[in-house]
């Protein structure tokens, strides 16, 4: 197979072109019309007002972690360390202890994310084996006055619920 | 050396040691024959059928590796079809009822089963029926755990008990799916080298429970040492890890092999001591109680060794070689006399045939060696005319507090060199913290006269000085260990040829020749 | 000197001086809601002072608050201290300096006295200007230097051979424009702007000058350091060039002295080029004879532009998504209605004006009031094209910069002074 050659015109070589100002005053005319556009009538700015209107997220959004729960309350997570192994940016510690209820023998004395360090790649969720850890609560924003609250403990994971219902998650290929 | 054979391996030659059976033979050339239940110190049992591999000269057409000897000429086959069938068959036979507890066992990592299911099967389970349950966490004595359904029968901790102990606590019950390895109803594990077994158990049915659930395995480190628990030396691994925003701690000993000193195997009061390398450390200098700099620690202790009239230093018998030879230089320097005095380190009785030694002390030979006096009566003399005593990290309450010496020591002005907060460094003026034996390198010769070499394992988030590097600030000329050796090379004479970067890492049997042998 | 005269020389200094440091806030302003209308962004539009905005300006207050508390940090690496704090000053000085020649009236003729409507009334016009703009950017060099930092030195040496690279051309183009007016006094130029061409066309500058004018405006972009010549701080190669090691107010003087330099050299080119004050059509002279019925038509239109501005408040000063009681609409509200008396008392004004106070001198401070007002309108309109040119064009590469100003600008200029000279010549 041979290899397709293509030869791409070269722009900018008339003298107009070479001239330089036409072409200025070409784009300072189009700039110029998005600034009166704007100007006239602010509303069409291409803009989300932020703070007051957020923006939707989907089901995929890699948003803060959480844990998650067997139906009967209990923690999912088996301190398998497969999360921590598979982290990249080293941003989850975990320390394993003794399980006594029947759902495994071993489960997270602690489980601490740094939200510092995460990178939010998600290769945590795709670990685990026991679907224990997601990404689906919805929290995009994460922001805290001091670095230790940054940290996120066991407690916290637990707590917060997911923003989905779960057949819309699992359709997120989740 | 042993005689060498020429064999072939799938249609490749290689060349073996003679005398040695398929398994073990072809691991040195670096091909692997996956197996579980044979161990070489448990010797072949050939159970399993992990092993079997093809030789095309007329046998059966399947022979287990580890019941076969090489022979010169001998064609082996490993990669047939057939022989990677009987593999997944085989795999996949001990897989039947084997629960995928994977995520929370604690052998992921090292787990025999688990690597050869990768190398050799990655089949699915073909299982319909309900899984066999078995027992799970079942606490066999001495800190072991057993699982049931993990377990693929090899028979390896039933051998081992029966032949390397001879306990034989361990037995195998029930025929088929129902066989299981269980105890005695009311006789659990009862014998002092009884964690041996997880290390030997090729999957996770055995666990310790000390180490349980603590680290995953592939997290750790392992770094070769020497376990200075007595003075057998053993050859361990030093496994540890530095969680993120925590320090270097150890969280496990394992057995190395080392077929001059100990074997496969290690005793379970050595397989423990790392808490000690953990926990209750000296980690801050200081002067009449209150915390220093370490800087201002040494200027202190140089200051009184300079205006002390009769200095007495007292070094360990754990220390290395080098750092003894240090000690010995510095001791020199400033006048001082020098002491070994460690009849505490031995415990009458404690001791058997195997590998557990009467004397606590790991490098008493190397005081022998280098000269140093480490009898009673010097010490005792030493201590009631010095004015100042330099004590480098030598526990002398070790077995118990010794009365005499207490109020002896008591009456002394004192400096301690020490890793650990004893109560036999209280008495101290000046305490200096120093590195244990997992944080330094060194030399140490063990009761057999073995030399054996050992590199720095554990770097500290702050790491402490050791000994060596304490007699340099003191104003010695010895810089770090390769520089005590010059020196000792002169004045021991057994040590003459030896270079200390090529000690094997079997080590090296010294002749015992009479003339060195001088404090024997 | 009588109370008048001094009087006025107070009036013109301080307009000299406060007009040019007004407009950095307003010029800031500009530039960033500019900006963000350019690239279809709302721009700063929340920092408020109980809910009132100014329409992003209380921002440019925050932001001096801020630049005022902050650390002020003289690295401890720099050696010489007294350059290092020096070149921002001279950045500063020289701008304002420039502006002291520029007319923003015609001659106030009061009774029988002239008065020339600069902050320092001088013969030499132009020549002060170019002397003192030339003077800046020592200040930029000499940060470069003392900041003792690669990237400031490399931003340093880029605007000293930049500038020195345009104001050739610069000169050049001014070349022409002398002979065609004959003078490089800058009142006598404006003046000269009022007489029209053919009887119709207004003689401004640029219509006398189409090629110069275009060489002026690019070779003073440069010797602003404005995009698309603004490499010596250009961030994604030299971080932020000279000024990097600035911070607090020091760095704030680099940072106004941009704004007054980019004031200063636009009221020029509106000076040079675009009629000064001059109203096109009505001379002083017609104004001052005609100052009733102007009076009038600005009485008429004042109320309609009024209500123009009032509509375009109401339909964009608002929440964009659901609020309720919407704080926006009530702070437009208020807006409207401070504008609606801001016209109502010019109303008075003027009224009172035309009953009692029309003919002789006031007639003459009223056309020169008018004056500055058209003066200033340009500048402002001038300061946008920065602003529209900042956002609409990339910077040049280093080697175009020197090429554009060597190989086509100079060339360009010389051409210019033949033809402007065989012209002059030709026709005279």
């Amino acid at each position: 197979m041979s290899i397709k050659v293509r030869t791409v015109e070269r722009k900018g070589r008339t003298f107009l072109e070479q001239l330089y100002l036409v072409e200025v005053i070409k784009g300072m005319t189009v700039t110029l019309g998005h600034f009166f556009r704007n100007l006239l009538d602010n509303s069409r700015l291409y803009v989300r007002h932020y703070p007051e209107v957020k923006p939707e997220i989907t089901a995929r959004w890699r948003g803060r972690h959480r844990l998650t729960r067997h139906e009967d309350g209990s923690v999912k997570c088996v301190a398998c360390f497969m999360c921590q192994t598979n982290c990249p940016s080293n941003c989850i510690m975990i320390e394993a202890g003794e399980r006594f209820d029947g759902k495994s023998e071993k489960m997270p004395t602690r489980f601490d994310i740094d939200l510092l360090e995460c990178i939010y790649c998600g290769y945590c969720v795709e670990a685990c084996p026991m679907d224990a850890i997601r990404m689906d609560t919805g929290i995009y924003s994460v922001t805290s006055y001091s670095r230790e609250s940054m940290v996120l403990g066991l407690e916290d994971l637990l707590e917060t619920p997911g923003a989905f219902a779960e057949e819309e998650y699992k359709k997120g290929g989740g | 050396m042993a005689e060498l054979v020429k064999l072939f391996v799938n249609g490749q030659e290689v060349e073996v040691e003679s005398g040695k059976n398929l398994i073990d033979a072809l691991r040195v050339v670096g091909i692997e024959i996956p197996h579980f239940c044979y161990h070489p110190a448990l010797g072949a049992d050939g159970n399993c059928r992990m092993c079997l591999v093809g030789i095309e000269d007329g046998r059966p057409p399947l022979v287990p590796a580890c019941k076969t000897p090489v022979q010169e000429g001998m064609k082996v086959l490993l990669d047939a079809e057939h022989i990677k069938k009987i593999q997944r068959d085989v795999l996949e036979f001990e897989l039947i009822n084997h629960p995928v507890d994977c995520p929370v066992c604690d052998q992921a990592g090292e787990c025999a089963l688990q690597d050869y299911y990768m190398n050799y099967s990655l089949d699915d389970s073909r299982m319909q029926v309900a899984q066999v349950t078995k027992g799970k966490r079942m606490d066999f004595g001495c800190g072991v755990v057993h699982d049931q359904e993990r377990c693929v029968l090899c028979g390896r901790c039933v051998r081992f008990t029966r032949q390397i102990t001879k306990t034989g606590e361990l037995g195998i019950v029930n025929r088929t799916d129902a066989a299981r390895v269980s105890i005695f109803p009311g006789k659990p594990l009862n014998n002092r080298y009884a964690l041996n077994i997880v290390d030997i158990c090729p999957v996770g049915a055995m666990t310790s429970s000390d180490f349980r659930f603590r680290q995953r395995v592939w997290f750790l480190k392992k770094d070769p040492g020497i376990c200075h628990g007595c003075s057998k030396g053993c050859a361990i691994y030093i496994d540890h890890h530095r969680e993120k925003y925590k320090d270097d701690v150890i969280y496990r000993y394992r057995a190395r092999t080392n077929l001059n000193v100990n074997g496969y195997f290690i005793c379970d009061d050595g397989r423990l001591s790392y808490a000690g390398e953990n926990e209750n450390r000296q980690t801050s200098a200081l002067a009449d109680g209150a915390v220093i700099g370490f800087d201002e620690g040494i200027e202190l202790v140089r200051e009184r060794l300079d205006r002390a009239r009769k200095p007495l230093m007292l070094i360990s018998p754990d220390c290395s070689l080098e750092q003894m030879w240090a000690v010995q230089r510095i001791a020199t320097l400033y006048g001082a006399e020098l002491s070994g005095y460690s009849d505490n380190y031995i415990i009458d009785g404690d001791g058997d045939e195997y590998l557990i030694n009467d004397d606590k002390a790991a490098n008493r030979r190397g005081l022998e060696l280098l000269e140093i006096d480490f009898s009673r009566a010097q010490f005792l003399t030493g201590l009631q005319h010095t004015d100042l005593l330099v004590n480098f990290n030598n526990d002398l309450f070790f077995g118990g507090v010794d009365e005499e010496l207490k109020s002896l020591l008591d009456k002394t002005q004192s400096i301690a060199v020490c890793s650990h907060q004893l109560q036999v460094y209280e008495s101290a003026s000046i305490v200096l913290p120093t590195a244990s034996y997992s944080e330094y390198g060194g030399t140490i010769i063990n009761e057999d006269n073995v030399l054996q070499r050992f590199e720095k394992a554990l770097f500290k988030n702050e790491d402490p000085k050791d000994v060596l590097e304490i007699t340099r600030l003191l104003g010695g000329a010895i810089n770090d260990a390769p520089h005590a050796w010059p020196g000792i090379k002169q004045s021991v004479a057994c040590l003459a040829d030896i270079d200390p970067q090529a000690i094997p890492a079997e080590g090296i049997k010294l002749q015992n020749s009479e003339d060195t042998n001088v404090g024997a | 000197m009588s109370a008048l005269d001094i009087l006025l020389v107070i009036l013109r200094i301080a307009f000299g001086a406060f007009v040019p440091l007004s407009f950095v806030a307003v010029l800031v302003w500009m530039e960033r809601r500019g900006a963000a209308f350019f690239q279809d962004r709302a721009g700063p539009n929340r920092c408020n002072v109980l809910g009132f905005r100014a329409g992003g300006l209380i921002q440019n207050a925050a932001d001096g608050i801020k630049l005022a508390f902050k650390e002020d940090i003289v690295p401890g690496h720099v050696k010489h201290k007294f350059y290092f704090i020096l070149a921002p000053m001279l950045v500063f000085i020289t701008a304002l300096l420039c502006f002291a020649v520029i007319p923003f009236a015609d001659v106030l003729i009061l009774g029988d006295k002239h008065y020339i409507m600069q902050a320092i009334p001088m013969d030499i016009g132009i020549l002060w200007f170019l002397a003192v703009v030339g003077f800046g950017v020592y200040g930029i060099i000499l940060a470069g230097w003392s900041s003792h930092n690669k990237y400031g030195v490399l931003g340093g040496l880029r605007a000293a051979a930049q500038v020195i690279s345009y104001e050739i051309p610069m000169g050049l183009a001014l070349v022409s424009l002398l002979a065609v007016y004959g003078t490089v006094n800058l009142t006598e130029m404006a003046q000269f702007q009022g007489r029209l061409l053919f009887g119709f066309i207004p003689m401004w500058g640029f219509v006398l000058q189409p090629l110069g004018v275009i060489i002026f405006i690019v070779a003073a972009f440069a010797e602003t350091n404005r995009t698309p010549f603004d490499l010596a701080e250009g961030e994604s190669e030299i971080v932020a060039g000279y000024h990097v090691e600035y911070s607090s107010m020091k760095f704030a003087l680099f940072f106004m002295g941009e704004y007054v330099a980019m004031f200063v050299s636009s009221a020029l080119i509106v000076t040079l080029y675009f009629g000064s004050y001059q109203i096109p059509w009505f001379t002083t002279e017609t104004l001052v004879t005609y100052a009733r019925p102007v009076v009038i038509a600005i009485m008429i239109g004042l109320p309609v532009i009024g209500y123009f501005f009032a509509e375009w408040m109401k339909r964009n000063n608002r929440s964009h998504y659901y609020r309720e009681n919407d704080p926006r609409q009530k702070e437009t509200a208020v807006y409207v209605a401070l504008l609606w008396s801001l016209v109502a008392i010019l109303e008075v004004v003027l009224l009172v004006y035309l009953v009692f106070a029309h003919g002789g001198v006031a007639d003459r401070i009223l056309v020169a009031l008018l004056q500055i007002g058209t003066f200033l309108f340009k500048t402002f309109l001038m300061c946008f094209v920065y602003v529209w040119v900042r956002w609409t064009l990339p910077r040049f590469r280093y080697d175009q910069l020197q090429k554009i100003g060597w190989e086509k600008l100079l060339p360009l200029a010389l051409l210019n002074i033949f033809i402007t000279s065989a012209i002059i010549v030709s026709f005279g």
